[in-house]
């Protein structure tokens, strides 16, 4: 059996903390033991090396960028035990510039010191001790992974890297050559590739930075790509209190918006599938209000807390082509969600899978009236009919599907009950309430497992299992059930027309600091165009 | 009260004598940085970050590509430099010590009551001077090995190790030799820089061929061979799904294979054609055959190329296969369907070296290579990434002398001999603009003062017999760092690049008198511009 391989590219800060949160989970879930059924076949988003001293090493095939001062104790080497053998010949006259030791915080001197069951199971405080991604990671990477922008330093307010152009011209200079031979490097060790996952934020510089890599895979290697631009869910600049400060962030927000009209755009024309998420509900001009999830409680401000719920969702979506079978593909996946040109679609998180630890699953999705999952795509409702959509169910043990013979009862009298497993009853279930819509149901028997450091963010209701039960719960919530799902239809172009509405509204001529990096206004109407041409794969009265 | 506090009060401002100060402090302080690293006995910097990576360099574009300079003045200042860097190759820190010399003497004129414009008037008239000068006591050259190997050496030793220098000197001059055909500009680019992180730093050495980083990914091909066709190509070995058939459609995994397999047979017909080149050009004799394939190859079409005993490669770089064809002759095929035998190149070696993960495929023994491969060792990452930027450099000035047909002495004659120069001419100008042309002359000493101080010897000392031993010589003289005394530059193999020069003074005075007609600095918030 081949492994289908896939690189993973990740751009931007907080793609970086949703990252480290998406490694964590496929880390923590390596089983040694050889015990427990593994379905996914790690190998293809891992890859074995070798370091020079001929130890086996295990990192994920995955190539990072960041600025400067970002990585704070992560060596930019990677952090696998450093191999470094002294000179032959001594340098006459070195002077040495120190920076501060970057302190460790608990976590990170737990992992270097004790055994990782001992980490897993101790009981963290995360919260205000991470200050960037690199503090709750828990994989090792590559030597190959991390690049580092030099020009352009984390947090510094003078020169920042804000706009889609100066990303483009980062790539223009040397960084895009190691980038893109790194690329290959890694593409070169694979035997059957089936592509690409680029995830990136798409409000600052890093759009653009993440659009040329992608025209740049494009244009060397015939694969599929799967993009997932990201906004924040927070920005130190949400909350104005004086006017002066107001004024500030409503030129960030523009340069912002603006930044995403650009990166989808630019998507729609290079991707071949790709699915915008964010926590907040609107996205733009400020991330807005969060999506809710009825048993969680977290704090969008913190990126620790709303990267590790889209980290879950792009965890279970990706269960279908990561699969050992091998029956379902990267390329399979995004020829099924862009019919008619229509490269963008919207993705749902359903975190848990609220089921009561006494029910079974037919008479929760009978009775259920609420949405079973929640749309993590901003500035978008999920519509009933007319979708296309691709549902990954995880972690809803066969025994929660319905009750024996002997004791159904009224659930008998059910089409469902005829059932007789739990894609089959998800199959219905999207059948029975979306209308004139294609669904394919993709069922995984393991939960999600929430391991340390998952945040803990989940409520009291929950059962070690991730089932709501009565009484109230001490226990941490060791793993859950999870739906998500990628959907696709005319309810999208409600989005791109609200995005365009947005943009138009600005004038150009307050865009000077565009114009400074040579984008021209022509560039800026055209792109304004395409967006709205874009927008048109949606409207056309198309129907299955 | 300036102007721009009635527009926003907030915003912040300093004027005239305070600007100037502002700018002239940034300047000095960027100098301070740097001078330390002058000369073939400045010191190294170390750059150790939070995290315990390390850099090591002594280069001032790297220093200033490290550092991250907050100044506005100072950064204005590092990117002039490092420009200077993009154009030629070397010059960033005599860059920056001149600027900051340069606004350094004119504060004195200036805290004396003269009028920055004065001064910049002066600083363009010696600036013409200087370079008439430079003009002057340049030394043309023929374009042969041992002309080239003065430069080299003196720029790479300003860079690295003088033991590594020596090495690396020799690499930079034959690889720009190799590849050369005579006027035509070189295309540096057919240099491949290539990293092994093994050993010792002085095993860096030059390889008449290409170097890959990649190897044959079947165990069963050979892993060397003598006598090899190539064969380069941009073709597609590898079976790709098409895009039409979906999830949707078929539900069980027997329906995919049929499907595969009718594909497969497509992928098959390219590798059977190689196949039938390759016996018809191998069969009988004693060569061997290696493909070179900028796409990709799967395992199916590895193992039809293992079974002939083809060694295979997939993924070159898009660069390489331009130097494949410079190297091994032969032309990169973009289809299968018309192969020859004069689409091939040669190589009379072709080998694998497996280093940990890292697998080299070196490509030797080429008839005529146009184009080489620079194969640099270091026992780590801060020792590689410090030569590759050396032999960047060590290149860029082989080919500045290539370029100019001409040579400067260095180690400080020019600095010297411009110095005498225009303390004569000024006394052929008239009005206060001779003040600009003798602040200028005194800017100019801070290159050998700088070299005498980093090798430890008194500035003013060494200046002084320098003046006395240049009155004394018509030719240019400089300061041997080794013992403190008067050498003639040129005749020790000390030559510098002209065009580096010619630049730093150009790009110095423009700079510095940008800098100091800057008679108000201000910051305005960004509420002024509401978005």
């Amino acid at each position: 059996m081949t492994t289908r391989e896939i690189l993973t590219l990740q751009l931007g800060h907080y793609s970086n903390y949703v990252g480290a949160h998406f490694w964590n989970i496929q880390e923590l879930g390596f089983d040694y033991t050889g015990t427990k059924k593994s379905e996914c076949n790690s190998d293809i988003l891992y890859r074995e090396g070798q370091n020079t001293k001929g130890q086996i090493t295990y990192t994920p095939r995955l190539l990072l960028a960041d600025l400067k001062a970002a990585l704070k104790t992560l060596p930019a080497s990677g952090g696998l035990p450093d191999e470094n053998i002294q000179e032959d010949f001594h340098w006459n006259a070195i002077e040495k510039i120190q920076e501060p030791k970057a302190e460790k915080n608990e976590f990170l001197r737990d992992i270097d010191t004790k055994a990782a069951s001992d980490v897993i199971s101790k009981k963290y405080t995360l919260e205000n001790d991470i200050s960037t991604w690199t503090d709750y990671l828990y994989t090792r990477l590559h030597s190959r992974s991390i690049n580092i922008i030099k020009d352009y330093q984390h947090g510094n307010e003078n020169v920042s890297f804000d706009l889609y152009h100066t990303g483009k011209s980062i790539w223009e200079q040397e960084f895009g050559e190691t980038f893109s031979d790194k690329i290959r490097k890694y593409v070169e060790e694979c035997d059957s590739m089936q592509g690409f996952q680029v995830n990136f934020d798409c409000t600052d510089g890093f759009s653009g930075l993440a659009l040329s890599s992608i025209e740049h895979l494009v244009d060397e290697y015939s694969k599929p790509i799967l993009a997932h631009p990201i906004i924040a869910s927070y920005f130190s600049d949400n909350n104005p209190t004086t006017q002066e400060e107001r004024d500030i962030s409503n030129i960030k927000d523009t340069i912002r918006l603006v930044n995403i009209a650009f990166s989808i755009e630019e998507l729609s024309q290079h991707a071949t599938f790709f699915v915008p998420l964010c926590t907040g509900d609107k996205g733009w001009r400020k991330p807005g209000n969060v999506r809710a999830f009825e048993y969680l409680n977290y704090n969008s401000e913190l990126y620790y807390h709303s990267s590790a719920i889209l980290a879950s969702a792009i965890d279970t979506l990706s269960q279908k082509y990561r699969h050992k079978s091998n029956f379902y593909t990267l390329s399979d996946v995004c020829t099924d969600m862009t019919g008619f040109g229509r490269k963008m679609a919207a993705a749902s998180l359903g975190l848990p899978f609220a089921m009561n630890e006494s029910q079974y699953l037919i008479d929760y999705l009978n009775t259920n009236t609420k949405p079973i999952y929640t749309p993590i795509t901003p500035s978008c409702k999920i519509a009933t009919d007319k979708i296309f959509q691709l549902i990954t169910v995880r972690g809803i043990p066969e025994n929660y599907l319905k009750a024996p013979m002997k004791e159904a009862r009224e659930q008998m009298n059910l089409p469902a009950y005829k059932c007789n497993n739990v894609k089959e009853m998800f199959e219905l279930y999207f059948q029975a309430n979306n209308f004139l819509s294609a669904t394919n149901v993709t069922v995984c028997e393991q939960p999600l497992e929430l391991k340390t450091p998952y945040p803990q963010i989940f409520s009291k209701s929950l059962n070690k299992y991730g089932f709501i039960s009565e009484e109230s719960n001490l226990m941490k919530v060791e793993s859950c059930p999870v739906i998500a799902g990628y959907h696709n239809g005319t309810f999208l172009s409600d989005m791109i027309e609200k995005l365009h509405r947005e943009v138009s509204r600005i004038k150009f001529a307050k865009l000077h600091k565009f114009l400074e990096e040579g984008c021209e206004e022509a560039e800026f109407k055209e792109r304004l165009d395409k967006l709205s041409e874009f927008k048109d794969n949606y409207e056309d009265d198309f129907e299955l | 009260m300036a102007a721009i506090s009635l527009l926003n009060p907030k915003a912040e401002f300093a004027r005239a004598a305070q600007a100037l100060a502002v700018n002239i402090s940034a300047a000095r302080g960027i100098q301070d940085v740097m001078k330390t690293n002058l000369g073939p006995k400045g010191t190294m910097k170390m750059l150790v970050s939070g995290a315990g990576d390390i850099k090591i360099t002594k280069d001032g574009n790297v220093l200033l590509h490290e550092m991250q300079i907050q100044h506005p003045t100072a950064s204005l200042i590092a990117r002039a430099s490092t420009a200077q860097d993009d154009a030629t190759g070397d010059g960033t820190t005599s860059t920056v010590l001149l600027i900051g010399e340069l606004l350094k003497q004119a504060e004195i004129y200036i805290s004396e009551g003269l009028h920055p414009r004065i001064l910049t008037e002066g600083f363009d008239v010696a600036r013409n001077k200087a370079l008439e000068v430079l003009e002057s006591i340049k030394i043309s050259i023929e374009i042969k090995r041992e002309n080239l190997i003065d430069v080299a050496r003196t720029s790479l030793k300003t860079k690295v190790h003088a033991k590594l220098a020596e090495i690396l000197t020799d690499a930079c001059v034959d690889a720009v030799l190799a590849i050369r055909t005579p006027d035509k500009p070189v295309d540096l680019h057919m240099i491949e820089l290539m990293e092994m992180q093994h050993k010792s730093a002085t095993e860096s050495t030059l390889i008449r061929g290409l170097v890959m980083d990649h190897g044959a990914r079947h165990p069963d091909m050979p892993k060397r061979v003598e006598n090899a066709y190539i064969l380069t190509c941009n073709v597609s070995l590898e079976y790709e799904k098409t895009t039409v058939n979906s999830g949707f459609f078929y539900k069980t995994a027997e329906d995919r294979e049929k499907l595969v397999a009718a594909e497969r047979d497509f992928i098959d017909q390219r590798v059977k054609k190689i196949i039938a080149l390759k016996k018809k050009v191998c069969d009988g004799t004693k060569k061997s055959f290696v493909v070179i394939n900028q796409k990709g190859i799967d395992p199916l079409s590895l193992d039809a190329f293992a079974k002939e005993g083809i060694i295979a490669l997939r993924r070159a770089k898009r660069r390489n296969m331009e130097r494949l064809a410079l190297a091994c002759g032969g032309s990169a095929m973009n289809s299968v369907d018309d192969l020859t035998e004069d689409c091939l190149g040669y190589a009379g070696l072709v080998y694998e070296h497996i280093l940990g993960e890292e697998k080299y495929t070196f490509v030797e023994e080429c008839k005529n290579p146009q184009s080489v491969t620079i194969l640099i060792k270091g026992p780590n990452k801060h020792t590689l990434a410090q030569i590759k930027d050396a032999v960047r450099d060590g290149l860029r000035a082989v080919n500045n002398a290539i370029e100019d047909k001409a040579v400067i002495p260095g180690a400080g004659a020019f600095e010297i001999k411009a110095n005498m120069e225009l303390q004569k001419y000024k006394d052929s100008v008239k009005g206060k603009a001779r003040l600009g042309i003798q602040a200028y002359a005194e800017a100019l000493l801070i290159i050998p003062k700088m070299l005498a101080v980093n090798s430890g010897y008194d500035a003013q000392d060494t200046i002084v017999k320098l003046q006395e031993e240049s009155r004394l010589s018509p030719d240019p003289v400089g300061l041997d760092l080794s013992t403190g005394e008067a050498i003639k530059p040129a005749d020790l193999g000390i030559l510098d690049n002209y065009v580096v020069k010619k630049q730093i003074i150009n790009s110095c005075s423009v700079i510095a008198s940008n800098l100091l007609l800057v008679d108000e600095i201000m910051r305005a918030g960004m509420s002024s511009l509401k978005g």
